[in-house]
């Protein structure tokens, strides 16, 4: 039996020390304040005269939106750690729905990255430590031959590459169409997007680059080139087709490496003269998607 | 069609678009009131390209379109005509490690419905509408073709769109989801503007009260479904045996000939019209042309 609301300021308590009507439908619709909620529901758990005058107040047609919108809500995949983390660092729920989408974020991307990259560097490293033959000319174990890291120099910003042109090339979004037709602004989605294909793929890439045999400097100097090849193709898609722009960017990373692989120097390519050309090459493409990012909001389908 | 211009929802002036050599749209005129339209034409007719182009995916190479006073080439004013439309493309691709709930989810915040439990309220109401409710925890890619086809009208639905824009939507179909869906459009409160595109004949006189059909690129007929089966008048008969006089002929179920032609024999037992009828007969002098 219930004497008294303590510490209720709203709808009265029934006479007879059950809740009253008002209150219970003040309960029912969610008008009342904390305290009478707590002391309705004390009273409800010990009274079935009052939980069966309560069912009199119930909205059925609420009733029903609340347990389909608890339907949908159960039925969304939650997702894992990573977007538990990214939550609780503020980033709106909306916008982690929206990753999911990115196909470089998939778990079979990131393994094939994984794999590519223990490959190269598994190589690179069994050259080193003497494990692994060098086709006929004695190495001393311990003794690093730049050009054991040439593989890994021309895969590495290239997989970075790949992951940001599969977060923005229509090809590998299927639903890519409905996106052009939607209000969500194109730039943003495809900033989200490349932003963590980016943080995706560098991750991988760095941790490679530190169990390298290389120098110690290697893992950051692999960031520049990075970030100059995606802003270099998305910046080359908004003047001409994505694919193309993507393509170009990689062959404007391969040409060089190879070339400077060949005259033994391969580590050249992210030494400090190359650093200053990504580094002109990120601003000439940041300039360029400030003044043109509006392309990516329509043209894209024709 | 009978439209008024000045109260037209939508209007599209003189769109032609070419794709190489191909001309998939000629000149097309026309406007579109509120309540359903259906745009009736063959395949490669161009119905793919004059819908994208009214749902602002795609450019028309010359011509304007107007949607709800709105001009699409206005990068705000796009954005606007996209707030208020809901589009179903011919070939809607899924992400297919997705849930129902899940992709209806996705499709809500390109829409931007980003507020969590509005969206949730959004995916419950059009997963109701679909009778998808059950199939919400399901993974695209274990769903039949049907389904996929409901999934990509609800999608269509969410936002309560003022232009609804339905390519091909009844394909895939069985004849009792297509009844449904036809329950469905015809109790959409807000009267929103619908325009769909069929192969189907029976879809158009049974929602459409107006139609267009769309032949080679061009508009060559624009009325109620009544109008175009009237087209046909007199130039329908049936017989018991098969007429070479005939552009085309069918036995239909009662082992009788149907046929469509301009010249009936005298004294031809002429038979009651249909919308199939006046768009066979449109298709047939639009292809001897």
């Amino acid at each position: 039996m219930m004497s008294s609301l303590p510490g209720q300021a709203g709808p009265p308590a029934g006479a007879d020390g059950h809740a009253g009507e008002d209150l219970l439908a003040g309960y029912a619709a969610g008008t009342v304040d904390g305290v009478a909620v707590w002391s309705v529901e004390a009273h409800l758990t010990r009274c079935a005269r009052c939980r069966a005058a309560l069912s009199g107040h119930v909205d059925a047609e609420r009733l029903a939106g609340n347990r389909s919108v608890l339907l949908v809500r159960a039925a969304l995949p939650e997702g894992g750690w990573v977007r538990r983390l990214l939550c609780r660092c503020g980033v709106p729920d909306h916008l982690l729905r929206l990753i999911v989408a990115t196909p470089s974020l998939r778990r079979s991307w990131l393994l094939s990255v994984a794999g590519v990259l223990a490959v190269v560097a598994g190589e690179a490293a069994a050259v080193t430590h003497g494990w692994l033959g060098t086709g006929g000319h004695m190495v001393p174990p311990g003794y690093l031959d730049p050009g054991v890291l040439a593989p890994f120099l021309l895969v590495a910003p290239l997989l970075v590459l790949a992951g940001v042109a599969a977060a923005f090339l229509p090809v590998f979004d299927p639903a890519s169409r409905l996106a052009v037709a939607a209000p969500f602004s194109g730039v943003t989605l495809l900033l989200v997007r490349t932003v963590s294909a980016l943080v995706a793929a560098l991750v991988p890439v760095v941790a490679a680059a530190f169990v390298l045999p290389g120098p110690g400097w290697l893992p950051a100097a692999l960031l520049l080139p990075s970030l100059a090849l995606c802003a270099f193709a998305l910046a080359a898609a908004t003047v001409t087709d994505p694919r193309a722009a993507a393509v170009a960017a990689g062959a404007l990373w391969a040409l060089p490496v190879l070339l400077l692989a060949a005259a033994h120097v391969p580590l050249a390519i992210v030494q400090r003269n190359a650093q200053f050309a990504c580094a002109a090459v990120l601003c000439a493409s940041a300039v360029v998607l400030l003044l043109r990012h509006d392309r990516f909001d329509i043209g894209w389908t024709r | 069609m009978t439209l008024n211009v000045r109260t037209a929802a939508v209007r599209a002036d003189g769109l032609s678009r070419r794709y190489g050599a191909t001309r998939a749209l000629d000149q097309v005129s026309l406007t579109l009131n509120r309540g359903i339209t259906g745009l009736l034409g063959p395949n490669g007719a161009g119905k793919t390209t004059l819908l994208s182009i009214l749902a602002t995916v795609n450019e028309p190479d010359t011509g304007q379109v107007s949607v709800f006073g709105l001009d699409p080439r206005d990068a705000a004013e796009r954005l606007e005509i996209r707030r208020r439309l809901g589009y179903l493309p011919q070939e809607l691709g899924y992400h297919r490690h997705f849930t129902v709930a899940g992709f209806l989810d996705y499709v809500a915040i390109l829409k931007e419905i980003t507020d969590r439990r509005r969206r949730a309220e959004e995916v419950a109401r059009v997963l109701a509408a679909l009778g998808l409710e059950r199939r919400a925890r399901t993974r695209i890619r274990a769903l039949s073709g049907g389904l996929r086809q409901r999934l990509g009208i609800a999608q269509a639905l969410l936002g309560r769109p003022d232009l609804l824009i339905l390519d091909e939507p009844t394909s895939g179909l069985d004849p009792e989801q297509r009844l449904r869906f036809r329950e469905l459009l015809s109790d959409l409160p807000g009267d929103p503007v619908i325009v769909l595109s069929t192969h189907q004949a029976d879809d158009i006189a049974a929602i459409c009260p107006h139609v267009v059909v769309l032949l080679q690129g061009r508009v060559h007929f624009a009325g109620t479904p009544a109008e175009l089966a009237a087209t046909a008048a007199g130039r329908v008969w049936a017989a018991g045996a098969r007429d070479a006089r005939a552009h085309l002929s069918w036995r239909g179920g009662d082992s009788r000939w149907r046929h469509i032609g301009d010249n009936p024999p005298a004294g031809a037992e002429l038979v009651a019209l249909t919308v199939e009828d006046g768009y066979l007969l449109l298709s047939h002098a639009a292809g001897a042309r």
